[in-house]
């Protein structure tokens, strides 16, 4: 189950989130990301949980790299990505920020 | 934020003593990351890795002196919901799990029912220096800064704990707080600690440097656990439970691991399949001035400044090289009344005398013996944890 709609995700307004009085919002950076085939699913299924920063700041990695951290995403912290969607979101990870390398 | 050059130069090493297939050799982290134009709440501009969760560096320049501000301590969250407001009103310690008698605490009560007690020591992320490491180790790829010294004031856990009695056959202790998955089923971000680990010097600190802790750095309450690596200081504390026998967490069992072997070391090819949790800090010390964007001019009293620490064995000496490191001279030690899992402060003068480049080299020894290899000669583990390798700043003089 979603907790908060993706659609909030999506805009670029700050994610503030969670709870009740003012004090504190924690700023929005729009970080540049790549975009590509399949940026759509990375989009839905990325944002939900961690910026764009996340990702573009792990380095360039294989293709098992990239794998392994969409499977941890679904295995270790429960994220509801298919395994269609894990291929594609892989493919893209692995085409704008990998290393050449399978493994 | 412009992208960033990860591809780092990769040492050469000649002859036999390669490892594997790979000629990459771990080198300095990366240097010169822009600070970001947005500050974050209670934050100066840091270097900014990720908005949420949100993922700050301290820039070089704050290794200059032994406390580090609050409003440039660095920031690491690992849950995308934080609270933005703790209403003090509601907040509770909970104390559950193997004890006499469940109990809550409001952070008056934390203030005023226990003996307030003050421990200085070193908040340092395990994945600092990351960068360094080549082939690219998983994870955010941190440079020297996710680390930071503070002052900080609370009530012994024990105390706390004792309050609501201690069960005979209690042995971990877990840790939770305030922050939340995006979805219900995600772990929680829990740790646990073993209860022979408990000693005075652990504390549920609620200030930091003489003010309470900043948001981001987990107010109104976190853990403090002197000499071991941050992933344990869980911020935002809301619960502490006994229980008999370890909980399987995602946190304790799968991140934050390296392998068990004694170099706790590994190849991306021949991955160790034992690993063990971080733990304690290895000895390190950071050049804080110059900085790699320094200039200064030829034969000008140039003074080195930086801090070094350890696990809380001590620090006995730092070493200081200005020939690439063919000699090394004692720096001046500050005189450690911050006690021994604090920053120690360190300075050193010379005259540069020569046109051009000039780098700075610092190596810190324990009172143990150990001491900071340079950065080539430490091998590699999956996770990027634990570099420690011999600070370099290199200037220039003009």
């Amino acid at each position: 189950m979603y907790k908060y709609i993706l659609a909030m995700a999506l805009t670029l307004l700050p994610l503030s989130a969670v709870e009740v009085k003012e004090d504190i919002q924690v700023p929005y950076i729009p970080y540049e990301i790549k975009m590509g085939e399949h940026f759509d699913a990375v989009q839905a299924h990325c944002l939900t949980c961690h910026s764009f920063g996340y990702i573009i700041n792990q380095g360039p990695q294989s293709k098992a790299f990239w794998a392994g951290k969409v499977k941890k995403m679904v295995v270790a912290f429960k994220a509801p990505i298919s395994d269609e969607d894990s291929a594609l979101v892989t493919e893209y990870l692995f085409k704008h920020y990998g290393n050449g390398k399978e493994k | 934020m412009q992208r960033r050059d990860f591809f780092k130069k990769s040492l050469v090493i000649a002859g036999a003593g390669a490892i594997g297939s790979s000629l990459e050799a771990t080198s300095q982290p990366i240097r010169g990351q822009k600070i970001s134009q947005v500050a974050f709440p209670q934050k100066r501009p840091m270097i900014t890795y990720s908005d949420r969760p949100p993922l700050l560096e301290s820039p070089r320049n704050v290794f200059a002196q032994a406390i580090t501000p609050n409003d440039q301590f660095f920031v690491r969250w690992h849950m995308p919901e934080i609270p933005t407001h703790v209403d003090l009103k509601e907040y509770r310690l909970k104390v559950n799990g193997e004890v006499e008698k469940e109990l809550s605490f409001t952070l008056d009560e934390l203030k005023n029912e226990f003996e307030p007690v003050e421990v200085t020591a070193v908040l340092q992320c395990g994945g600092n220096g990351r960068s360094a490491y080549s082939p690219i180790a998983g994870g955010i790829q941190w440079g020297n800064g996710a680390v930071g010294n503070a002052k900080w004031k609370g009530a012994r856990l024990r105390d706390v704990l004792e309050r609501a009695g201690i069960k005979k056959d209690a042995a971990w202790i877990g840790f939770n707080g305030l922050d939340n998955a995006a979805y219900y089923e995600t772990p929680n971000f829990v740790r646990e600690m073993h209860i022979d680990e408990l000693d005075d010097h652990v504390i549920v600190a609620y200030e930091m440097n003489g003010e309470e802790l900043p948001y981001l750095n987990g107010y109104p309450v976190r853990l403090v656990i002197p000499g071991y690596y941050s992933d344990s200081w869980v911020k935002m504390l809301s619960n502490l439970t006994l229980t008999t026998s370890y909980q399987k967490l995602f946190f304790m069992d799968v991140a934050y691991r390296i392998p068990d072997n004694e170099c706790e070391c590994e190849t991306p090819g021949d991955k160790h399949g034992e690993t063990k949790p971080i733990t304690t800090m290895n000895v390190k010390s950071m050049i804080g001035y110059p900085t790699n964007e320094t200039k200064v001019y030829l034969n000008s009293h140039l003074t080195v400044r930086g801090v070094a620490f350890d696990q809380g064995k001590g620090i006995r000496e730092v070493l200081v090289s200005t020939d690439n490191g063919k000699s090394w001279e004692q720096a001046i030690l500050d005189d450690g009344k911050n006690g021994r899992y604090s920053f120690r402060e360190f300075r050193y003068t010379f005259n540069p005398g020569k046109y051009g480049k000039q780098t700075i080299m610092t190596k810190a020894i324990n009172k143990a013996g150990e001491e900071q290899p340079l950065a080539e000669e430490i091998q590699w583990n999956h996770g990027g944890y634990k570099y420690n390798g011999i600070d370099t700043v290199t200037i220039e003089v003009v």
